[in-house]
C-alpha cells in the first residue's frame, strides 16, 4: 500500500516523529509573507487550510498504522500523541477556517493572526509527543505565550486588552509555579525523562520536597485547565477575546493542561504506585476535592451569568472538573473516557461558541436576550445551538451524553469492584442536572421568546460549514463513540503502559 | 417471522419524523398523513409481532425473546442495543401505537388552522410516538433511557408549542413557555435520580441488559443494598415521569399545549413509561417489600392529593389533567400493593402470596391499558369542545349536549368508565386495585399502611365520580353559557371517528382483556425460578367475577360512586344545591387551599427559585466579593513584596493572582490533612 506511514518516515527520515508540527511550522512561517503579498484574508486561510490538511493528513496516517517512533529522547510519537494531536488539528481546523468571515478577527495583521494559532497549536502537540519535563514546559510555553497576543490582538475592544493583560499576569505566574514544580521533581528524582523519573520514584519513599513539587504543578497546570480556584482569568478572558480564539482557548488551550497532567501525574504515579512505599492514594483525593470543587463552581456560577461567552467560559470550568474525575480514579478506563470527553467537549463547546461567534458577526449580540425569537430568524443555527447545548448538558443520544456515561461510570466501577469514587460520580451527576437549567435559558430565548424582528439571517459560509461539522459529530459520536473511543483505549492503554 | 422486524416499530415513526420534518412544509396538511402512516404501520408490525410471540409455543414457553447487537464497548462492559418482548412490552406497543394513530387522525381536524406550524407538530409528535414505542421493545437499561429521555425533549418541545403564538393571546404564551420549561426541569430531576440507578445497576450486575439484570441467580449474588438503592433511585425517576408525589405540578401546568398533546402525553405515552418501568422492574423491586411499600404509599397519597384538586377545578383540562394523576396514584398503588406481597411471598416462599399479588400487577397493568383509552376519549372530547365553545373554562359552556351529540355521548361513556360505573372498563381495573390494596393490608408488619392508602383510595373514587360528573353536567347540560352561543355545532368527521371508535374501547376493552387475556398480563415465578411476565395463572372469567362480586366492599363503592355522581347531579344539572353555599362562594379555606393546589406550586417556587438562584447568586459573591476580600487582606501578607507592584495594575489582576496564591495555600493544608488522617507518609 503507498499511502501508510512510510510515506511519513521517507519525507521527513529521523524527524518523522515530529512531521505534523514540522508541516504547521513552515505554514506558520510563510503566511504572513503570503499576506503581505496577497494582501487577501482568502488567501491566507486557504493556504492555512492547506497545511492544516497536509499536518491531518500525516498524522492519520501515522495513526491509523499505528507508528510508533522517537526523536533524541525529548518526543516519542504513539497512540496518545496521535489521537492528542488530532484533537488540536480539529480545533485549529475550525478556528482557522471561522476566522476569515469573523468580524471580530484582525484586518491588518491576519498573516500574523494565522501563524500564531499554527505555532500556538504546534506547542499543544510538543505537549502531546513529549518525552521529557523540559519539552513539555517548552510546548505549553509556546501554546501560552502565542495565546496572549492572539487574545490581545481584538484592538478595537478595550476587553480584549484588558483580558489580555490578566491573562499575561496570571499566566506568568503560573509558568513560574510549574518551573519551580519541575526543578522540584528534577531535584527528588534527579532526571526529567519522565519514564527514568518513573523509575526512579519507585525506588523511593514519598518526600515533602515532591509534594511541594506536585502541588506547585498541580496549580501551574490548574491555570491552564481553568480549575478552581485557579480559574478567575478564563470568564474575563474568553469575553474579551475574538469569539474563535476563544473558541480555540476553550476547546484546545484548556486540553493542553489535562495532556499535561496526564503526561506528568499519570504516568509517574501509575509507574511509581507499583511499589507500596510510595501510595498516591491521597494525591488522588487532592484531585478529587478539585474535581468536585471546580464542577459545582462552575456550574452554579454558570446560571447567574447574561453573556453567553461568560456563560460558555464557566460552563467549560464544570467540564473541566468532569475531566479531573480521571486524575481521581487514575485507571486507564476513566483515561480513555477522560480522552473521549475532551473530544466531544471539542465538538459541543466548539460548536457553541462557533454559533456565538457567527452571530456576533451578523451583528447580534453577547446577550443571552439578544437571543430571543432567533429560532424564527436563523432557524438551522437555532437548531444546531440548541443541539449543541443539550450535548452540554447530557441529552442522549448526543455525544456528551455518552461521554458522560463513560466518564462517571469510570469513576463508580472498576473491573467489578465499585471505586471509592463514587460519591464525585453522584456529585457529577447532580452538577450536569444543574447545567441544564442554565443551557435551557439560552434554549428558552431561541425557540419560546419573541424576538424584536423576524428578519432572515444569513450566516457567513464557513462559519456554516464549522458548525455543521461540530453538529454532524456531536449526532454522531453519541451513536457511533467507538469510532473515536477505540483510538482513545489504545492511547490510554500505551500511556498506562 | 415477524418478531425480527420488531426494530421496524420505532424506527419508521422516526423516518416520518426526518421525513416531515424536511419536507413537511410542501405536503398537505403539514406532512400529517405521513405522521398517520407511521402510527399505523408501527401499529401493524406490533400486532404481527404480538400475534407470533402469543401464538409461537418457541416464545410463549420462556416469556420473553430478545435478540441484540453490540452498541459499543469499552474496557470490560459492553453496551448493546437490541429488542426484549414479553406481553408487557407487546401491550404497551399495541396501545400506544393505536391510540397514537386514533390522536393523529383526530389532529388532521384539531389543528386543520394552524398553518406552517402544522409541520413542526406532525414531526415531533413522530418523534414522541418513537420515544415511546423504542422505550417499549428497548433490551436494556440505557437504550430506555435513551428513548426515555426523547420522550423528555418532545414534550418539551410539544408543551410548548404554542408559545410564540397561543390563540388565547400572549399570557398564555407565556405561560405555555414556562410550562414547557418547568415540565423539562422537573422531569429531569427525576431523570438524574434515574441515571444514579442505572450506575448503580451497572456497577452490581455488570450489565444492563434487562436478561441479565433480572436473572434470579445474578440478582441473589448481589449486594441487597446495591438492588435497594438501585431501586429507589430508579422510582426517583418514575416519579418525575409519571408526575407523583411531590413531583406532580408539572403535568397540570402542562395543559399549555395543544389538547391533541396532551392526549399523547396522558394517555398512550410519556406518564406511562413511568408505570411501565415499574411493572419492567418488578423483579428488582420485589426484593425489598419496604420499597414496594413505598411505592404504594406514593401513590395512594397521588391519588388522593390529585382527586381533591380537581374537585373544585373550573377548567376542562385541568380537570383531566388532575384525574390522570389520581388515576396514576391508582396504579401505583396496585402494583405497589400486589408487589408487596408478592415481596413478602417471595421472602417466606409462600406460593399464595406470590400468586395474590400477581393480582395488583394484573391490576396495575389493566388500569394502564384501560386508562389511556377514557383519557384519550375525554382529552379528544374535550378538543372537541374547545375547538367548536372556544374557551377551555367550564362556566362559559353549558347546554352544549344539544349542539355536539355525538362529542356529548362519547364522553359520557369516557366518564362513566373513569368513575368506575359497574361493568365499563375502569370499573373492572379499579375494584381490583382497590381489592389488592385492602388485600394488602392483611399482611407484613406495615400491613396496616396498606389499610390506610385502601380507605384514601376508595374517597379518590368517591371524588373521581363527583368531579367527572360535575365535568360533564357543567359542559353538557345546565344553561348555555357564553361559549355555548359561539359553538357551531359537531366537530368534523375526522374527530369523531376517533372519539366515536375510542369510546367502544373505552367501555369494553377492561372486560375484554380482563376475562380473555388476563394470563398474559399477569406475572410470576416460573419452574426455572426466574422472574416471568405471563407465568402467573389466569383466573378466568368466573374467577375473576366471583373476585368482584363476591365482595362486600365492591358494593360499598359502587355505592358512593352512585350517590357522588347523584349529588353531581343535583349541584350541577338540577341546580338544587348550590355549591357556592358549600364553599362560601370560594372563601373557605379548604377552597382556597384545593385551588391553589395545596400551595405546592409556592412551595417550589420558594425552594427551586429562591433557593437556586440565590445560592446561585450567592455563591458568586463569594467567588468574585468575599474571596476577593478576604484574599485582599491576606494577599498583602503573601505577597507582601509585591504590594508596591501590584499598585500599577488593576485591582482586579492582584485579587486573581492573589487568589491562585491561596489556592496552593489551600491545597498545601489539604494535602497535609490528608497524609495526616490517611496515615501516609
Amino acid at each position: 500500500m503507498i499511502f501508510d506511514s512510510s510515506v511519513v518516515t521517507a519525507i521527513f527520515g529521523q524527524f518523522a516523529p515530529l512531521a505534523p508540527m514540522i508541516v504547521l511550522i513552515i505554514g506558520a512561517l510563510i503566511l504572513p509573507a503570503v499576506f503581505f503579498s496577497t494582501k487577501r484574508r482568502e488567501a491566507v486561510t486557504a493556504v492555512s487550510m492547506a497545511v492544516i490538511a497536509v499536518s491531518l493528513l500525516f498524522n492519520i496516517l501515522m495513526m491509523v498504522d499505528g507508528y510508533q517512533g522517537e526523536y533524541a529522547g525529548l518526543f516519542s510519537y504513539d497512540a496518545f500523541a496521535g489521537i492528542m494531536i488530532l484533537l488540536f488539528q480539529v480545533v485549529i481546523f475550525l478556528a482557522a477556517l471561522v476566522s476569515v468571515s469573523s468580524s471580530e478577527t484582525t484586518r491588518m495583521h491576519y498573516g500574523a493572526y494565522n501563524s500564531l494559532l499554527l505555532a500556538a497549536s504546534v506547542g499543544m502537540m510538543f505537549v502531546a509527543t513529549a518525552s521529557d519535563l523540559i519539552t513539555i514546559f517548552l510546548g505549553v510555553e509556546l501554546a501560552s505565550i502565542m495565546s496572549y497576543v492572539l487574545v490581545a490582538m481584538k484592538r478595537s475592544d478595550p476587553r480584549a486588552a484588558e483580558a489580555a493583560v490578566k491573562y499575561v499576569i496570571i499566566g506568568g505566574l503560573s509558568t513560574a509555579l510549574t518551573l519551580y514544580g519541575l526543578s522540584m521533581l528534577y531535584g527528588v528524582a534527579g532526571t526529567t525523562n519522565i519514564a527514568d523519573i518513573a523509575a526512579s520514584l519507585s525506588t523511593q519513599e514519598f518526600s515533602w520536597a515532591f509534594g511541594i513539587a506536585m502541588i506547585t504543578m498541580i496549580a501551574g497546570y490548574g491555570f491552564k485547565v481553568a480549575a478552581v480556584p485557579f480559574h478567575m482569568w478564563a470568564p474575563d478572558v474568553y469575553e474579551g477575546a475574538a469569539t474563535p480564539v476563544s473558541m480555540f482557548l476553550g476547546t484546545g488551550s484548556k486540553k493542553v493542561g489535562f495532556v499535561a497532567l496526564f503526561k506528568v501525574f499519570l504516568v509517574i504515579f501509575v509507574a511509581a504506585n507499583a511499589t507500596a512505599s510510595f501510595a498516591t492514594e491521597e494525591i488522588q483525593y487532592v484531585f478529587a476535592v478539585i474535581a468536585a470543587i471546580t464542577m459545582t463552581v462552575g456550574n452554579v456560577v454558570a446560571i447567574s451569568q447574561n453573556n453567553i461567552k461568560r456563560m460558555l467560559a464557566y460552563s467549560s470550568i464544570a467540564q473541566a472538573g468532569y475531566i479531573l474525575i480521571v486524575m481521581a480514579v487514575m485507571t486507564e478506563y476513566a483515561l480513555a473516557s477522560g480522552m473521549f470527553h475532551m473530544f466531544t467537549h471539542v465538538f459541543m463547546k466548539g460548536g457553541a461558541f462557533l454559533v456565538v461567534g457567527a452571530l456576533i458577526t451578523v451583528g447580534i449580540g453577547e446577550k443571552i436576550s439578544d437571543y430571543r425569537g432567533l429560532a424564527k430568524r436563523a432557524p438551522l443555527i437555532a437548531l444546531a445551538m440548541a443541539v449543541f447545548l443539550f450535548a452540554l448538558a447530557g441529552i442522549p443520544p448526543l455525544a456528551g451524553f455518552t461521554s458522560k456515561v463513560f466518564l462517571f461510570s469510570s469513576a463508580i466501577y472498576d473491573n467489578g469492584v465499585m471505586t471509592q469514587w463514587i460519591w464525585l460520580a453522584f456529585i457529577a451527576i447532580l452538577n450536569s442536572a444543574i447545567s441544564l437549567y442554565y443551557y435551557m435559558r439560552v434554549v428558552k430565548a431561541m425557540f419560546i421568546d419573541r424576538g424584536e424582528t423576524s428578519e432572515r439571517i444569513k450566516i457567513p459560509r464557513t462559519f456554516a460549514a464549522a458548525v455543521a461539522i461540530c453538529f454532524v459529530f456531536v449526532c454522531v459520536l453519541g451513536v457511533f463513540p467507538q469510532l473515536i473511543m477505540d483510538f482513545c483505549a489504545d492511547a490510554a492503554s500505551v500511556l498506562f503502559g | 417471522m415477524f418478531v425480527e422486524y420488531t426494530w421496524l416499530i420505532p424506527l419508521v415513526p422516526m423516518l416520518c419524523f426526518v421525513i416531515v420534518g424536511f419536507f413537511g412544509k410542501k405536503m398537505p396538511e403539514g406532512g400529517g398523513h405521513v405522521a398517520i402512516f407511521g402510527a399505523l404501520f408501527a401499529f401493524a408490525v406490533s400486532v404481527l409481532v404480538a400475534y407470533e410471540f402469543f401464538t409461537s409455543a418457541a416464545y410463549s414457553a420462556p416469556g420473553y425473546v430478545t435478540a441484540q447487537i453490540a452498541w459499543f464497548s469499552i474496557g470490560d462492559f459492553g453496551i448493546n442495543v437490541g429488542y426484549y418482548i414479553d406481553s408487557l412490552s407487546c401491550l404497551m406497543m399495541l396501545f400506544a401505537s393505536f391510540i397514537s394513530t386514533l390522536i393523529f387522525v383526530y389532529s388532521i381536524g384539531y389543528m386543520h388552522g394552524e398553518g406552517v406550524k402544522k409541520r413542526r407538530y406532525y414531526a415531533e409528535v413522530s418523534l414522541f410516538l418513537t420515544g415511546m414505542l423504542g422505550l417499549a421493545v428497548s433490551s436494556n437499561f440505557l437504550e430506555m433511557f435513551v428513548f426515555w429521555e426523547v420522550m423528555g425533549l418532545c414534550s418539551y418541545l410539544l408543551i410548548g408549542f404554542w408559545s410564540f403564538t397561543h390563540p388565547s393571546g400572549d399570557d398564555a404564551a407565556d405561560n405555555a413557555a414556562s410550562a414547557a420549561k418547568k415540565a423539562f426541569l422537573v422531569t429531569r430531576l427525576g431523570d438524574v435520580c434515574l441515571m444514579g440507578g442505572l450506575f448503580i445497576l451497572l456497577y452490581a450486575f455488570g450489565s444492563l441488559d434487562y436478561l441479565t439484570v433480572f436473572d434470579t441467580a445474578a440478582m441473589a449474588a448481589v449486594d441487597p443494598n446495591m438492588v435497594l438503592l438501585a431501586s429507589l433511585l430508579i422510582f426517583g425517576g418514575v416519579i418525575g415521569k409519571s408526575a407523583q408525589f411531590p413531583l406532580l405540578d408539572w403535568l397540570p401546568d402542562a395543559m399549555a399545549g395543544p389538547t391533541t398533546v396532551s392526549a399523547l402525553i396522558h394517555a398512550a405515552t410519556m406518564v406511562k413509561a413511568g408505570v411501565y418501568l415499574v411493572a419492567r422492574c418488578f423483579p428488582l423491586f420485589t426484593q425489598n417489600p419496604e420499597l414496594m411499600l413505598f411505592v404504594g404509599i406514593i401513590g395512594g397519597i397521588t391519588a388522593f392529593f390529585a382527586a381533591t384538586m380537581a374537585l373544585n377545578n373550573m377548567n376542562i383540562k385541568k380537570v383531566l389533567a388532575y384525574s390522570t394523576l389520581s388515576q396514576l396514584g391508582y396504579m401505583f398503588l396496585a402494583l405497589g400493593a400486589g408487589g408487596y406481597m408478592m415481596a413478602l411471598g417471595i421472602q417466606s416462599g409462600d406460593t399464595h402470596l406470590i400468586a395474590a399479588g400477581a393480582v395488583g400487577y394484573t391490576a396495575g397493568c389493566l388500569h394502564m391499558a384501560n386508562h389511556a383509552f377514557f383519557k384519550a376519549l375525554l382529552f379528544l372530547g374535550s378538543g372537541s369542545v374547545i375547538h367548536s365553545a372556544g374557551t377551555e373554562d367550564m362556566r362559559e359552556m353549558g347546554g352544549l349536549h344539544k349542539k355536539m351529540k355525538i362529542t356529548s355521548v362519547t364522553m359520557l361513556i369516557g366518564s362513566l368508565s373513569i368513575a368506575g360505573f359497574p361493568l365499563f372498563s375502569g370499573f373492572w381495573s379499579k375494584e381490583l386495585v382497590l381489592e389488592t390494596a385492602m388485600h394488602a393490608g392483611s399482611y407484613g408488619v406495615e400491613g396496616y399502611l396498606f389499610t390506610a392508602m385502601w380507605v384514601l383510595a376508595v374517597v379518590t373514587a368517591f371524588m373521581t365520580a363527583f368531579y367527572m360528573f360535575r365535568m360533564w353536567f357543567m359542559t353538557f347540560k345546565g344553561k348555555p353559557g357564553h361559549g355555548t352561543e359561539h359553538c357551531h355545532g359537531e366537530s368534523p368527521k375526522s374527530m369523531t371517528v376517533p372519539l366515536i371508535i375510542l369510546s367502544v374501547f373505552a367501555a369494553a376493552v377492561g372486560c375484554m382483556i380482563l376475562f380473555g387475556f388476563d394470563e398474559y398480563i399477569t406475572t410470576g415465578i416460573n419452574a426455572a425460578g426466574q422472574f416471568q411476565v405471563g407465568s402467573g395463572h389466569g383466573h378466568g372469567m368466573t374467577g375473576w367475577l366471583e373476585d368482584i362480586f363476591m365482595s362486600a366492599y365492591t358494593y360499598l363503592t359502587v355505592a358512593l360512586v352512585l350517590i357522588a355522581i347523584g349529588i353531581a347531579y343535583l349541584m350541577y344539572s338540577r341546580k338544587s344545591v348550590d355549591p357556592g353555599k358549600i364553599n362560601r362562594n370560594g372563601n373557605s379555606l379548604i377552597y382556597r387551599a384545593l385551588s391553589n393546589r395545596w400551595w405546592f406550586p409556592q412551595l417550589y417556587n420558594q425552594i427551586g427559585w429562591k433557593l437556586g438562584y440565590g445560592v446561585a447568586k450567592g455563591v458568586e459573591f463569594v467567588d468574585r466579593q468575599v474571596i476577593d476580600g478576604t484574599v485582599n487582606a491576606l494577599s498583602s501578607a503573601v505577597v507582601g513584596s509585591g504590594e508596591s507592584l501590584s499598585k500599577t495594575q488593576t485591582g482586579n489582576v492582584r485579587d486573581y493572582a492573589a487568589v491562585v496564591m491561596a489556592g496552593i495555600v489551600a491545597l498545601f493544608i489539604l494535602t497535609v490533612v490528608l497524609f495526616y488522617l490517611m496515615g501516609g507518609a
